[in-house]
């Protein structure tokens, strides 16, 4: 990344806004990015494997704190780079690779929703990719000098060779006759049917005639599908990215835990096998994948997959494998990461006098005084309350920031669900700091 | 018919005021019209003054609100008429505005079915909840949530564990919690529970519900706010009702146990006679005198050729048997008795019967009026309790104990706080955390998973569990990890462990308490029987079962057995007091029974012979001046206090290196001299105390339902807090120290010992 590279105004808001409020930016992620180029490279050398027509798997495992979701966004703004189309989405309780009570389905709905390509890189990408599909095809069609319903009629028919295709494809025809009659309507339900919003088969029959709709048992289909799709409208394919496994590591049932793994183990050994224009990463934690009661390894047939190369100890690196490790963040990493923080901040020029790297060192020691070493493993509250620091010094230029160095407060991470509703200006007693770093 | 039980009325009947017609009433116009309609086609002539009371509370501003009044006075109508006509004026319906929590299965069927047209009329619905009701109509619940929902506390629980995240959507518009027979689960592990279920909800809502509670009428109503709204008991509203529509009959009948029978054989026909042709309820204190009855009474029909309805009901059955039971006493065309054991009360899911038969003393005022409460199908119909007590009959070898005639004076002492409208309070500072136990991996469960100091503050701190510190909470999750039930995850989070998705996962789960944990006593090869860790039992001590006095060589209190010797010592006392704690106020009252003159009306001829007997015997033996008194080798120590204290006198004592058992109503003492028991009593009285410290000395601690996956300090702690008292046996050792003192002029520390009689 090149440090002269100036730092556009709306980037740079973005990149502090979400920063301040402790999420990972949208955009402009490389002008803070520290590090990590081995790990980058396996990701991109995936991405072009998609875009050639192929397949990727990949876990990305690291500890609370390593960076993960902000990898992921990275990897994302690449795809997004080299043309493919992303769709990425957390996990939670109600969100899963498997279920049988509408989890699974909610899943697909929230990846439709964020759907993203490269002019629409914040989401709802879905109606920009169909009507992709339509233009090209009519635009072929020009081109040839053949029926544009033809054109697309021969285009869908590689989709009905594949598992929900057929129905896939009449809906896309379906949209199509939208667009050439000028009925909105059907249009409207064409797309809700591929964002997975129709409730009953019944409703599905009566807008568009066809007998299927996007459920748990298929959710996974249709995503394949949609792959394929995005290479029918030009695209280089799709890139599904997937974050906090650990939810699913977390599920309090045996039985529900397993079939989410067994999904995992399907995704696997399809996108490994004869899969076409579609990748799949997944980022977790440590426990997520090696508890060997709980964790991905605690299903026999996912732990020779996923088993690390033998090989690849003491320092050496294997970047093949389905499975790449961050490392967690050093202190030399999170001061390269604040240094870089403090160029955004001064708008990536050289020019507003920034903050000095002795305040950054000064920063990390408070931080170090007041939490304990282990703040570094939680930069999110870290850069959190240094964004805040570096907000008031700007607006404030007669402070110094020793003075406000000293006052920075970092805020344990919590759980609002379960914060008591009388409790009003909760003073910390000596039996709540004993809770709060309560070890097994 | 054999006996006519003896008519006693708690108070007057309705007065004629009550038949204002109901449009003339002011509070009925401010109904919503719909619910003034239905009102209507209910053929009703007037709303009961609690109804008015209610209606116009209500309306008036949503606040908790306790309404206390008898059975079938009409509560349930006087909560649901305003609370409907508050959810008619209102335009959405997508989520469940109401939510009626219910002690009974039986109750939520009797209730939705007569409820059901009123919700319709509003134009919503009502849906009952629990085990027996179809998944689909659950499912609809789900997929629309809406209305009124009536629920058990173990179906909620299932509730938080199985849609935890769904809770938000499904609640979301809540305007009230409802909570049927409040007084029913006070100072219980289910009582605990429904609070932590309370709370659980409004953390999920993230606001506070106004809680509507239907009482008994209590004699402290303070208690029942408090434990309605833990914290802020001093700002729920009351309407109270003290009359009682209902007539109470009442017997007391006594049996001797002698040369003419063990008293069984003779309680079995009596049974017979009185309750055969309707539906009842009979409670025994054992499970042995359980089987007992259950079979003498089968052997009645089988020969009167009739077809059996007398039925036993324990924790021993099967799930299946007892549900069975369970179906046939619901089903009102065919007659049917249960015979239970009085500890799983809370299991017995029975709407109303026709009488309740008590067999051997009542232990607890709380228990008596819950039986109570099952009585009568309709409004008009009496309260009919028959209590059963036996007695061994007196002869030269009878222990002084048994000469009290402790089975009825216990029972007298007991009734007659019950219609002082006395209640046991819940034992404060108890720490509960067997169902503790339960929260916490519901509530991990309900989150997928949880962080350590934000469960404390919500379940503790600022919940249901308030006397339970940080560090005993710290210490109860490393036991559950002990036991692989949690395990903590990168972040710190605390998450189910194999054993504990396990345990989550099935469906006994969810009811916070179990049939009662007992051990089995075993002298040799044979099995004696099973008791409950009632009253310390350590080894060394002595014990009396099935009336003989035997020796504890060896706890083992994982496998839950107790090794047993027989023991010298001269005859057992018969009476054992068994079933549950005692509270002091039953005791103290018991003296003032031996103290008095007068006879209740309700006592049938043997058991005025026996109170006789039991008030001659106090005299002889002088109790009525003096504490305590020696027989053949023992010292028995009187002190009149519950078993709680007893049970801490007990232990302090063992401390300090003296053997001391209970002994029927007496703690008899062996091998020191009056002068040591009086020193060893002082420094109880003047000293420090631990009770924690005297419960490590209890070999077999565990009680409830969770208790076995706690360790031994844990253990050691909750029963401090629930089965001790040190400061009420501080008070009463005080008081028996100041009594002696003012006696000094006498010649001897303690009451002279006299010789038997």
């Amino acid at each position: 990344m090149n440090e002269e590279t100036r730092i556009r105004p709306r980037e740079r808001d973005t990149i502090l806004q979400a920063l301040g409020s402790g999420v990972v930016p949208r955009i402009g992620q490389h002008h803070i990015q520290v590090g990590r180029s081995a790990e980058l490279g396996a990701l991109l050398r995936d991405i072009e494997r998609i875009a050639d027509g192929g397949s990727a798997f990949r876990l990305v495992i690291g500890e609370y704190g390593a960076g993960k979701t902000f990898f992921l966004n990275l990897v994302r703004s690449i795809a997004l780079e080299k043309r493919l189309v992303t769709a990425h989405a957390d996990l939670n309780p109600d969100r899963r690779l498997h279920a049988t009570g509408g989890q699974a389905r909610a899943l697909y709905q929230e990846l439709t929703a964020n759907l993203a390509t490269r002019s629409r890189p914040d989401g709802n990408g879905l109606p920009n990719l169909v009507e992709r599909f339509v233009t090209s095809a009519l635009t072929e069609a020009t081109d040839d000098g053949r029926s544009p319903s033809a054109v697309i009629a021969e285009r869908l028919n590689r989709l009905t060779e594949h598992v929900g295709g057929y129905d896939f494809a009449q809906v896309i025809d379906a949209y199509w006759r939208g667009h050439d009659t000028g009925d909105e309507q059907l249009k409207h339900a064409a797309l809700r049917w591929l964002r997975g919003e129709f409730h009953t088969k019944t409703d599905a029959r009566q807008a568009l005639g066809v007998r299927t709709i996007v459920d748990d048992a298929n959710a996974y289909d249709h995503l394949k599908l949609l792959g394929l799709f995005a290479r029918l409208a030009g695209f280089n394919g799709l890139l599904v990215i997937l974050d906090e496994l650990v939810n699913l590591y977390k599920l309090g049932s045996g039985r529900a835990r397993a079939s989410n793994y067994e999904q995992i183990l399907r995704i696997l050994n399809d996108t490994l096998g004869q899969a076409q224009d579609i990748g799949f990463v997944m980022a977790g934690t440590p426990d997520f994948l090696l508890d060997a009661r709980k964790g991905l390894y605690s299903y026999p047939a996912l732990q020779t997959r996923l088993a690390e190369n033998p090989f690849a100890t003491g320092g050496l690196v294997d970047y093949t494998g389905p499975v790449i490790h961050l490392a967690n963040l050093t202190q030399e990493d999170l001061f390269l990461l604040l240094q870089k923080v403090c160029r955004v901040q001064a708008s990536g020029s050289e020019e507003k006098a920034p903050f000095p790297d002795e305040g950054i060192e000064a920063f990390m020691k408070h931080c170090s005084e007041r939490v304990g070493d282990a703040y570094f493993r939680t930069p999110r509250s870290t850069i959190k309350a240094f964004v805040s620091l570096l907000a008031v010094l700007e607006q404030n230029p007669g402070v110094r920031w020793q003075k406000l160095v000293e006052e920075a407060e970092l805020e344990a991470e919590s759980n609002p669900d379960l914060e008591p509703l009388d409790a009003d200006g909760h003073q910390a007693t000596p039996d709540d700091d004993e809770l709060s770093t309560f070890q097994l | 018919m054999g006996i006519k039980p003896l008519r006693m009325t708690m108070s007057s009947v309705p007065s004629s005021s009550d038949a204002e017609h109901a449009s003339n009433s002011s509070s009925f116009h401010h109904l919503h019209p719909a619910v003034q309609r239905w009102v209507y086609t209910q053929g009703w002539r007037a709303l009961r003054k609690i109804q008015e009371d209610a209606i116009t509370a209500i309306l008036d501003e949503p606040s908790d609100l306790i309404l206390a009044a008898a059975t079938a006075a009409g509560k349930t109508e006087a909560v649901f008429l305003p609370v409907c006509s508050r959810l008619a004026g209102e335009e959405t319906d997508s989520s469940v505005r109401v939510l009626a929590v219910s002690p009974l299965r039986a109750l939520i069927n009797d209730q939705s079915q007569r409820l059901e047209s009123l919700a319709e009329a509003i134009g919503s619905t009502l849906t009952p909840w629990h085990g027996d009701i179809p998944a689909s109509r659950k499912r609809r619940l789900l997929a629309h949530p809406r209305g009124i929902l009536m629920i058990t506390p173990e179906s909620l629980e299932a509730m938080f564990i199985l849609h935890g995240t769904h809770l938000r959507h499904l609640f979301g518009d809540l305007r009230y919690v409802v909570v049927d027979e409040l007084h029913s689960f006070i100072g219980s592990e289910r009582g605990r529970q429904l609070q932590s279920l309370l709370q659980r909800i409004e953390l999920v809502l993230r606001r506070s519900v106004p809680r509507i509670a239907l009482s008994a009428t209590l004699g402290d109503m303070d208690l029942a706010s408090e434990f309605l709204r833990p914290g802020g008991g001093i700002r729920v509203r009351r309407i109270i009702s003290d009359r009682d529509p209902r007539e109470l009959r009442l017997q007391l009948r006594g049996y001797e146990i002698g040369a003419d029978g063990d008293g069984i054989t003779r309680i079995g026909e009596d049974l017979f006679r009185a309750l055969r042709g309707t539906d009842n309820l009979v409670f025994a204190n054992t499970r042995a005198d359980v089987e007992l009855l259950a079979d003498s009474l089968r052997r009645h029909c089988e020969t009167d050729r009739l077809p059996n309805e007398f039925f036993p009901h324990h924790g021993s059955l099967s799930r299946e048997l007892r549900e069975d039971v369970e179906r046939q006493l619901n089903d009102t065309t065919r007659p049917t008795t249960a015979i239970c054991t009085s500890t799983l009360e809370l299991g017995i899911d029975v709407g109303s019967v026709s009488s309740i038969g008590q067999v051997g003393t009542p232990h607890s005022v709380a228990a008596l009026r819950q039986r109570l409460g099952r009585c009568g199908r309709r409004p008009e119909d009496p309260s009919i309790l028959r209590i059963y007590v036996r007695e061994h009959e007196l002869t030269s070898r009878t222990p002084p104990q048994d000469e009290l005639r402790p089975e009825v004076v216990q029972a007298i002492a007991v009734v007659s706080l019950l219609l002082e409208r006395w209640y046991e309070p819940p034992v404060s500072g108890a720490l509960h955390l067997s169902t503790l136990v339960q929260q916490v991996l519901s509530v991990i469960a309900q989150y997928g998973g949880i962080r350590t100091r934000e469960a404390w503050r919500a379940l503790c701190e600022h919940g249901p569990f308030r006397d339970v510190d940080a560090h005993t909470f710290g210490m109860l999750l490393c036991d559950l990890a002990d036991h692989e039930l949690i395990q903590q995850a990168g972040d710190g989070t605390i998450i189910l462990g194999v054993a504990g998705e396990r345990l989550v996962d099935h469906y006994t789960f969810y009811a916070a308490f179990s049939t009662p944990i007992e051990y089995r006593l075993i002298a040799g090869a044979e099995t004696l029987g099973t008791l409950p860790a009632m009253f310390p039992l350590t080894t060394e001590a002595h014990i009396i079962f099935g009336g003989r006095r035997w020796r504890i060589v060896a706890i083992d209190e994982s496998a839950r057995t107790i090794h047993v010797e027989p023991a010298p010592g001269g005859r057992a006392p018969w009476f054992i007091g068994s079933g549950g704690l005692v509270h002091d106020l039953v005791r103290t009252r018991m003296r003032e029974v031996y103290l008095a003159e007068e006879v209740p009306r309700y006592l049938d001829p043997s058991a005025h012979d026996m109170l006789t007997q039991g008030r001659d015997a106090f005299r002889r033996f002088a109790l009525d001046e003096r504490m305590a008194f020696q027989h053949s080798d023992k010292l028995l120590l009187f002190l009149w206090a519950g078993d709680r204290v007893l049970a801490t006198v007990t232990l302090h004592l063992r401390s300090q290196g003296i053997a001391v058992d209970p002994d029927g109503l007496a703690l008899a003492i062996r091998g020191t001299t009056e002068e040591g028991v009086m020193n060893a009593l002082r420094t109880l009285a003047e000293d420090s105390c631990d009770a924690v410290a005297l419960a490590r000395l209890v070999d077999a601690k565990e009680s409830e339902k969770h208790h076995v996956f706690l360790g031994s300090e844990l253990l050691a702690r909750d029963y401090a807090s629930s089965m001790l008292d040190v400061e009420g046996a501080r008070r009463t050792v005080r008081a028996i120290l100041e009594q002696q003192l003012g006696r000094k002029g006498s010649s001897q520390a303690m009451p002279a010992p006299t010789d038997e009689g």
